[in-house]
C-alpha cells in the first residue's frame, strides 16, 4: 500500500464561500459580454407583452367591450396579440444567445476539471482520483444547467417584474405604489433567507453522499459483515446516516416552506391589497378597464414572475452556488507554470550546473567527466512524520551502464525506491542525483529527459499506435521505432494492431500487450537511465528475457525492480530491500550474504512460474 | 410479504399523521384557490358599483388562507418523505443485513445501493404524491368546470387551447432526446479518455506530460459545444412556440369574455374571474406532468419490496457446549439457481484442532463447502454441526465468535485500518486505546500474526490511517483480511484461498498462524497451492460437488488425478 497511498494536504481551504463562487460567475458573464448584452436585448423585447398587457386590456374593455364597440375591444386585443408574438420570437432568440453564454463556461469547467485530476495525480506523492471523472459528468453538467436556469429566471423576473411595474405606473402611480410594496417586502424575506438555505442545501446534498458512501461500503462487505458478525454494528453506523440524512431533509422542508411564506407575501399580498383599495380608487375615477388591467399585471406578470424566480433561486440557484463551490474547490486554479527548463539538462552540457553541496563531495565519489549514471546519498523516505521509514539513510552509487535488480517482498518498498530514484517522491532526508543533476529541483521535462520510469500499469492511450509509441520521442522516424519494435519483439503485435498507422484502445488489448508498447516507448525515449518498475510482470517469461536483454544493451543504464528471480540472475548487480536497509552484491555474493535473498530464490525457484497478477 | 402496491401502501402509512395533514392543508388550499376567482370578480363589481365593502375582505381572508396553506403545505409534504424514506430505508437496510450471503448475492452492490439511496427516497415520497397527485388537479379541472359555468363558450375555448399546448410539449420531447444523445457522447469520450490518463499518472508523472495530456483529453470539447448548441436551438424554438400559445389562449379567454361583456352576458367582474380561472386551468398540463412523480414512486416502492421479500435465515438460541471446533458436514447439497448442485451430499468430518486443505479444480465446490461449514448459507438439504450444535440452532453471536473467515478478495469495513482489523472482535476490544498508543493489543497481535504489521507502521497515521486513504494491492487487503479473521476466530477458521495473492515469500512467513499447531482451533483451508495442502493435517479433495478423498496430501500425492489438480489450477490464475 506503501507507494500509491502518500496523500499530501493540498485542498486548499478558502474562507468564504460565496466569494470564489460570485468572483467565477461574473467572470462568466465578463468574458462572454457580447453574448450577454444580445441576451439582455432580446429579454427587453421578450417583456415588450408583459408591459403591454394591463394597459391594452384595459383599453380593450373600457373603449370597446363596455363601450358596446366589439371591434374596437377586439383591436386592442389584437395588438396585444401581436405584441406576444414579438414576444415569442424574442423568447426563441434569448436562448439562442444563452447558449452562447453557458457552453464556454462549461468549456472553463471541464478543462478546470481535467487539468486539476491530471495535475493531482501526477504531482509529487499525487495520487488518481477516479471521481473526477464524475465530477465532469455529472456536476459540471449540473452547473451548466443551473447557470443557464439562474440565468434565465433571474432576467426574467428582472424584465417581467420590471415591465408589469412600468404598466401599473402608467395606469395609475398610486396603485403602482400599492402592489409594489408587498412585492419588496416579500422578496426581502426571500433573499435574506438565501443565504442560509445555500448551507441547508450542501448539507443535504453532503448528507445524502455520505449516505451512499456508507451504504456502498457496507454493502460490498455484506459477506464479510456476517461473516464477522459485526452487523449490529455495521448498521448502526449506516443508520445513523441515515437519521442524518432525515434531519436534513426535514430542515430543507422549513426552509422551503419559508420560500412559500415570501412567495406568498409578495405574490398574493398585492392582489389583497389591489382589491381592498379598488373602492377607494374607483372613487378616485378609476375606471372598470383599469381595475381589470392593474388586476392582468398582477397575476400574470408580477406573480409568475416571483415564483419562477423563487423556484429557481431556490432550488437550482441553490444546487449551482453548491456544486459550482465544490468544483472550485477540488479543482483550484492552474498554478503557474514551473520556472522554465533548462535549455537542456542533459548531464554532460551542464557539470557546472551540479549540486555544490560539501555533503555530497565524500571522499568516495570522486568528481569526474562522467558523473555516476545515479547516486542516492544517504536517503531516508516515511508516508507520514508518525510512521516508521520504508527506507533509512539509504546511499547507492550506479555507474554508467550499470544493470541492477532491486528484489524483495510485497511491500518492502522497492516502488518507493523506484519513485524515488525517479524524483516522483520526494524524500525527508538525503539527495538523488542523477547524471549530477539533484531530481529534487529539476523541472519535470528536465527530468524526463534524464530518466524513464515503467511503472507497472502501463499507459496506453486511444490512439494512433505512433502516436502511443512516440510519446516520449515525438521526433523518432518510423525506421527508429520500427527498430524497437523489432528489438523489443513486438513485431507481431504491431502487425496484428494494424502497423503504425492503426489505432490502438487501451481495453482491446490484454495488460501484457500494454506493457510491451511501454516497453517499446520506453526504449524510444531519449534518457539515458531506465527504470524498469516491474514493468514486465503480465509478460511471459521468454517475452520478459527478451525486453530486459534488449534494455540491457541499450547505452545507458538500467533498474530492474524484478518479479521474478531470473531478473536478479540475469543483473550484473542486485539490491536486496528488506527493512529499512537495503543490501547491494552480486547474485552469488548475496546467496552468501544475504538470508532474505536465499528465501527470496528459494521459493522463486519453488515455483518457476509464479502467477501473473491481474 | 408486501407487494409492490402494500409496500407503496405502508409507506404512505408510515409518513404518520403527516401525510392526513398534508391531505387536509391542501384540500383545503384547493378549495380556496378554486373560490378565489370567484370572489375576486363578485369583489372587483361591487368596488365598481359601490356594493358591499366585505367582499374585499373575503378575498383578504382567502389570500390569507392560501399562504398559510403553500407554507404549510411544504412542510408537512418535507417532514412526511422524511420520515417515510428514514424508515423505509432503516427497514432495507436491517433485512439486508439479516439476509444470508447467497440471497444478498443476486443482486450487485450498486443496484442495492440505489434501492437504498435512490429508490427508497422515491418510494418515500408516496405520500406526498398521492395526496399532491389526487388534489393538485382539484383547481385546474374545477376552473374548466367553472369557466364553462360562467360563459360554456370560454370553457370550450380554455380546452381547445389545452390541447394545442399538450401537443406542442410532445414534439420537444422527441426532438431534444436526439441531441441529447450527441452530447452525452462527446461528454462520455471525454470521460473515457480523462480516465485513461488517470490509470496512466504515474507514467505522465515521470514523463512530464500532464499539460499535453489535458489537451488529449479535452480534444472534444468543440464536439461537445457544437451539440450543446444544437440543444439550445431546439429548446429555443420549443420555448419560442409555447412562449406564444400559453399567453394566446388567456387572450382568447379574454376575447370571447370581452364578446359575452358586449352582450350583457358578463358583468367586469366576471371577466376578471373568468381570466383567473383560465390561468388556473392552464397549469392543467404541469399538473399532469406531477404524476410523473407518483409514477416513479410506484416503481420505487416495488424495487424496494422485491428486496424485502426475500426471506431472511432463522436463528437459534443454543450456546456451544465446551469443545474445539469439531466440525460434521452430513449430507450437505447445495444447489445453483438453475439447478445445478454445487455441493452433492457431501458428508466430512473434521475432528477439533485438525487442519484440513480443501483443494479440486475450479468449480468443484470449494468456496461453497468454506461458506457452509461457517454458516454465510445454510445448505439446501443436509446439515452442519460445530462441537456437536447444529448451526441454524445456534445463537448468531455465539456462532460468529466461534467461527472466522478470511477471503480470497476481502472487502474492509471500518473507517480506519485499526477498525477494519477489528471488526470481528467485541467491540471494546476493537476499539483503539485511548492512551495513544498505535493498536489495541488484539489488533496488532493479529496484524503481527498476518505479517501485515510492518506494512501498517509505514502507513502515513500508522493504524490509525483512515480505510479511504489506503488504497491497497491484492496481496496487502488479503493480509489485513487474514488479521480480522485471526483477531475473531475462536473455535473454526475458514480460510477461502486467502492467500492467493500474497508473494511465497510472505505465504511462508505466515504460514504458522494459516496451517497452525495441533491442538489449536480448527481450520479449514481452501486452497491451489500443493505446498498449503502438505502441510494441513488432511485434505478434503473435492470433484463435481463431491468428496473425492479425505486423506493426507502424501497419501493421495501417488493419485496422478489428484496431482493434477495442482497442475491445472495452481499456475496461472
Amino acid at each position: 500500500m506503501s507507494r500509491r497511498n502518500a496523500r499530501v494536504p493540498h485542498r486548499e481551504t478558502r474562507v468564504s464561500t460565496g466569494a470564489g463562487v460570485r468572483r467565477a460567475t461574473w467572470g462568466a458573464l465578463r468574458a462572454r459580454r457580447p453574448a450577454v448584452t444580445r441576451l439582455v436585448g432580446w429579454s427587453v423585447v421578450e417583456a415588450l407583452p408583459a408591459l403591454l398587457s394591463g394597459a391594452l386590456v384595459a383599453r380593450a374593455v373600457d373603449a370597446g367591450f363596455l363601450a358596446g364597440r366589439l371591434n374596437v375591444g377586439l383591436g386592442w386585443l389584437g395588438l396585444l396579440a401581436g405584441a406576444v408574438l414579438i414576444g415569442a420570437v424574442a423568447t426563441g432568440r434569448t436562448y439562442r444567445s444563452l447558449g452562447a453564454v453557458v457552453e464556454p463556461f462549461r468549456d472553463d469547467l471541464a478543462g478546470r476539471v481535467v487539468r486539476a485530476a491530471l495535475r493531482d495525480a501526477t504531482r509529487v506523492g499525487g495520487r488518481a482520483d477516479t471521481a473526477s471523472a464524475a465530477r465532469l459528468t455529472h456536476q459540471v453538467e449540473l452547473v451548466r444547467d443551473t447557470f443557464a436556469g439562474l440565468l434565465m429566471v433571474t432576467r426574467g423576473f428582472l424584465f417581467a417584474a420590471g415591465a408589469a411595474l412600468l404598466g401599473l405606473v402608467a395606469l395609475d402611480p398610486v396603485m403602482a405604489a400599492l402592489v409594489a410594496a408587498p412585492l419588496v417586502v416579500g422578496l426581502a424575506v426571500f433573499l435574506a433567507a438565501l443565504p442560509a438555505m445555500a448551507g441547508q442545501q450542501r448539507r443535504y446534498v453532503r448528507a445524502g453522499e455520505e449516505l451512499g458512501r456508507a451504504a456502498a461500503t457496507a454493502l460490498s462487505g455484506h459477506r464479510d459483515v456476517r461473516a464477522c458478525g459485526a452487523t449490529e454494528r455495521v448498521v448502526a453506523d449506516v443508520g445513523r446516516r441515515v437519521a442524518d440524512q432525515a434531519a436534513a431533509e426535514r430542515t430543507l422542508a422549513r426552509m422551503s416552506a419559508v420560500r412559500s411564506l415570501s412567495l406568498g407575501l409578495g405574490g398574493w399580498l398585492p392582489l389583497a391589497v389591489l382589491l381592498l383599495a379598488a373602492p377607494w380608487l374607483v372613487d378616485r375615477g378609476l375606471t372598470a378597464g383599469a381595475v381589470l388591467g392593474a388586476l392582468i399585471y398582477v397575476s400574470t406578470g408580477l406573480q409568475p414572475a416571483l415564483h419562477a424566480l423563487v423556484q429557481g433561486l431556490g432550488g437550482g440557484g441553490l444546487r449551482y452556488v453548491v456544486t459550482l463551490d465544490r468544483i472550485l474547490r477540488t479543482c483550484p486554479d492552474d498554478e503557474p507554470d514551473p520556472p522554465p527548463a533548462a535549455p537542456s539538462a542533459a548531464p554532460s552540457d551542464q557539470p557546472a550546473d551540479g549540486p555544490p553541496s560539501a555533503r555530497d563531495a565524500s571522499p568516495a565519489a570522486p568528481r569526474d567527466a562522467s558523473p555516476a549514471a545515479a547516486r542516492i546519498h544517504r536517503l531516508t523516505f516515511r508516508y507520514g512524520a508518525a510512521a516508521r521509514p520504508v527506507l533509512a539513510d539509504v546511499t547507492l552509487t550506479l555507474p554508467p551502464g550499470e544493470h541492477l535488480a532491486v528484489v524483495g517482498a510485497s511491500g518492502a518498498g522497492k516502488s518507493t525506491l523506484a519513485a524515488l530514484l525517479s524524483g516522483l517522491l520526494v524524500p525527508q532526508a538525503g539527495t538523488v542525483l542523477l547524471g549530477g543533476v539533484p531530481v529534487a529541483t529539476a523541472p519535470p521535462a528536465a527530468l524526463a529527459r534524464l530518466r524513464v520510469l515503467v511503472p507497472q500499469e502501463a499507459y496506453v492511450f486511444t490512439g494512433s499506435l505512433a502516436d502511443n509509441l512516440r510519446y516520449l520521442r515525438p521526433e523518432a522516424d518510423d525506421d527508429t521505432v520500427a527498430a524497437a519494435v523489432e528489438v523489443l519483439g513486438a513485431r507481431t503485435l504491431v502487425a496484428r494492431l494494424g502497423g503504425l498507422g492503426g489505432t490502438v484502445t487501451p481495453d482491446a488489448i490484454s495488460a501484457g500487450e500494454r506493457q510491451l508498447l511501454a516497453a517499446v516507448r520506453a526504449y524510444l525515449s531519449p534518457a539515458p537511465l531506465v527504470i524498469l518498475d516491474e514493468a514486465t510482470c503480465h509478460l511471459d517469461p521468454a517475452a520478459e528475457a527478451t525486453v530486459e536483454d534488449a534494455f540491457a544493451r541499450r547505452p545507458g543504464t538500467l533498474v530492474v525492480i524484478a518479479h521474478r528471480i531470473s531478473s536478479a540472475v540475469r543483473a550484473r548487480r542486485v539490491l536486496v530491500v528488506d527493512g529499512e536497509r537495503p543490501v547491494t552484491g552480486t547474485h552469488e555474493e548475496l546467496l552468501g550474504l544475504s538470508a532474505t535473498y536465499r528465501e527470496l530464490v528459494g521459493h522463486w525457484t519453488d515455483h518457476p512460474t509464479p502467477a501473473p497478477q491481474h | 410479504m408486501p407487494t409492490g402496491d402494500g409496500m407503496f401502501r405502508r409507506v404512505v402509512r408510515d409518513a404518520g399523521g403527516w401525510t392526513a395533514a398534508l391531505a387536509a392543508i391542501t384540500l383545503t388550499g384547493a378549495l380556496a384557490e378554486l373560490l378565489l376567482p370567484a370572489v375576486l370578480g363578485v369583489a372587483v363589481d361591487a368596488a365598481l358599483t359601490g356594493g358591499s365593502r366585505w367582499w374585499p375582505a373575503a378575498v383578504c381572508a382567502l389570500v390569507a388562507v392560501l399562504v398559510a396553506t403553500d407554507t404549510l403545505a411544504d412542510l408537512a409534504s418535507g417532514y412526511g418523505a422524511a420520515r417515510a424514506t428514514a424508515r423505509l430505508r432503516e427497514r432495507l437496510l436491517r433485512h439486508l443485513f439479516a439476509l444470508d450471503v447467497r440471497a444478498a448475492r443476486r443482486h450487485p452492490v450498486g443496484d442495492l445501493v440505489g434501492r437504498l439511496v435512490g429508490q427508497a427516497a422515491d418510494a418515500g415520497q408516496a405520500g406526498t404524491t398521492v395526496v399532491l397527485g389526487a388534489i393538485a388537479l382539484l383547481p385546474p379541472l374545477g376552473s374548466v368546470v367553472a369557466l364553462t359555468l360562467i360563459e360554456p363558450a370560454l370553457g370550450v375555448t380554455l380546452l381547445a387551447g389545452l390541447v394545442l399546448l399538450a401537443g406542442l410539449m410532445r414534439a420537444f420531447v422527441t426532438d431534444a432526446s436526439a441531441a441529447t444523445a450527441g452530447y452525452q457522447r462527446a461528454l462520455n469520450s471525454i470521460a473515457g479518455r480523462l480516465l485513461e490518463s488517470l490509470a496512466g499518472a504515474r507514467t505522465i508523472a515521470a514523463a512530464g506530460t500532464h499539460r499535453r495530456e489535458a489537451q488529449r483529453v479535452l480534444a472534444a470539447l468543440p464536439e461537445l459545444g457544437a451539440n450543446g448548441r444544437r440543444g439550445w436551438e431546439l429548446l429555443a424554438r420549443a420555448s419560442a412556440r409555447t412562449a406564444a400559445v400559453a399567453p394566446l389562449l388567456q387572450l382568447g379567454v379574454v376575447a370571447v369574455g370581452g364578446y359575452a361583456l358586449t352582450a350583457g352576458w358578463l358583468t367586469p367582474g366576471q371577466l376578471v374571474s373568468a381570466v383567473r380561472y383560465a390561468a388556473i386551468g392552464a397549469g392543467l398540463g404541469a399538473v399532469l406532468a406531477g404524476l410523473n412523480r407518483l409514477v416513479r414512486s410506484r416503481s420505487g416502492a416495488a424495487r424496494v419490496a422485491e428486496v424485502l421479500a426475500y426471506p431472511v435465515p432463522t436463528d437459534g438460541d443454543r450456546r456451544l457446549p465446551a469443545g474445539r471446533g469439531a466440525l460434521r458436514l452430513t449430507a450437505v447439497s447445495v444447489y445453483a439457481d438453475d439447478g445445478r448442485p454445487v455441493l452433492d451430499g457431501v458428508d466430512l468430518t473434521v475432528p477439533a484442532g485438525v487442519t484440513v486443505a480443501v483443494v479440486g479444480p475450479s468449480g468443484a465446490g470449494k468456496s461453497t463447502l468454506a461458506a457452509v461449514a461457517g454458516r454465510l448459507h445454510d445448505p439446501d438439504s443436509g446439515e452442519v454441526c460445530l462441537d456437536g450444535v447444529p448451526l441454524p440452532r445456534l445463537r448468531p453471536d455465539e456462532l460468529r465468535r466461534a467461527v472466522g473467515y478470511a477471503f480470497d478478495r476481502p472487502a474492509l469495513v471500518g473507517a480506519t485500518v485499526h477498525d477494519a482489523i477489528g471488526l470481528a472482535l467485541p467491540r471494546d476490544e476493537a476499539a483503539p486505546p485511548a492512551d495513544g498508543s498505535s493498536a489495541a493489543p488484539a489488533v496488532r497481535r493479529a496484524a503481527e500474526a498476518a505479517a501485515v504489521a510492518d506494512v501498517v507502521d509505514r502507513l502515513p497515521a500508522g493504524f490509525r490511517t483512515p480505510l479511504a486513504d489506503t488504497p491497497l494491492s491484492g496481496g496487502e487487503a488479503q493480509r489485513l483480511g487474514l488479521a480480522r479473521a485471526f483477531a475473531g476466530a475462536d473455535r473454526l477458521l475458514i480460510l477461502d484461498d486467502a492467500t492467493s495473492s500474497l508473494d511465497t515469500v510472505t505465504e511462508h512467513r505466515i504460514a504458522r498462524a494459516v496451517t497452525g499447531r495441533p491442538g489449536e482451533r480448527t481450520r479449514l483451508v481452501v486452497t491451489h497451492r500443493a505446498a498449503t495442502a502438505a502441510a494441513a493435517d488432511l485434505v478434503a479433495w473435492l470433484d463435481g460437488g463431491r468428496l473425492r478423498a479425505l486423506a493426507p496430501h502424501r497419501r493421495l500425492w501417488a493419485d496422478p488425478a489428484y496431482r493434477a489438480v495442482f497442475r491445472t489450477d495452481g499456475a496461472p490464475r
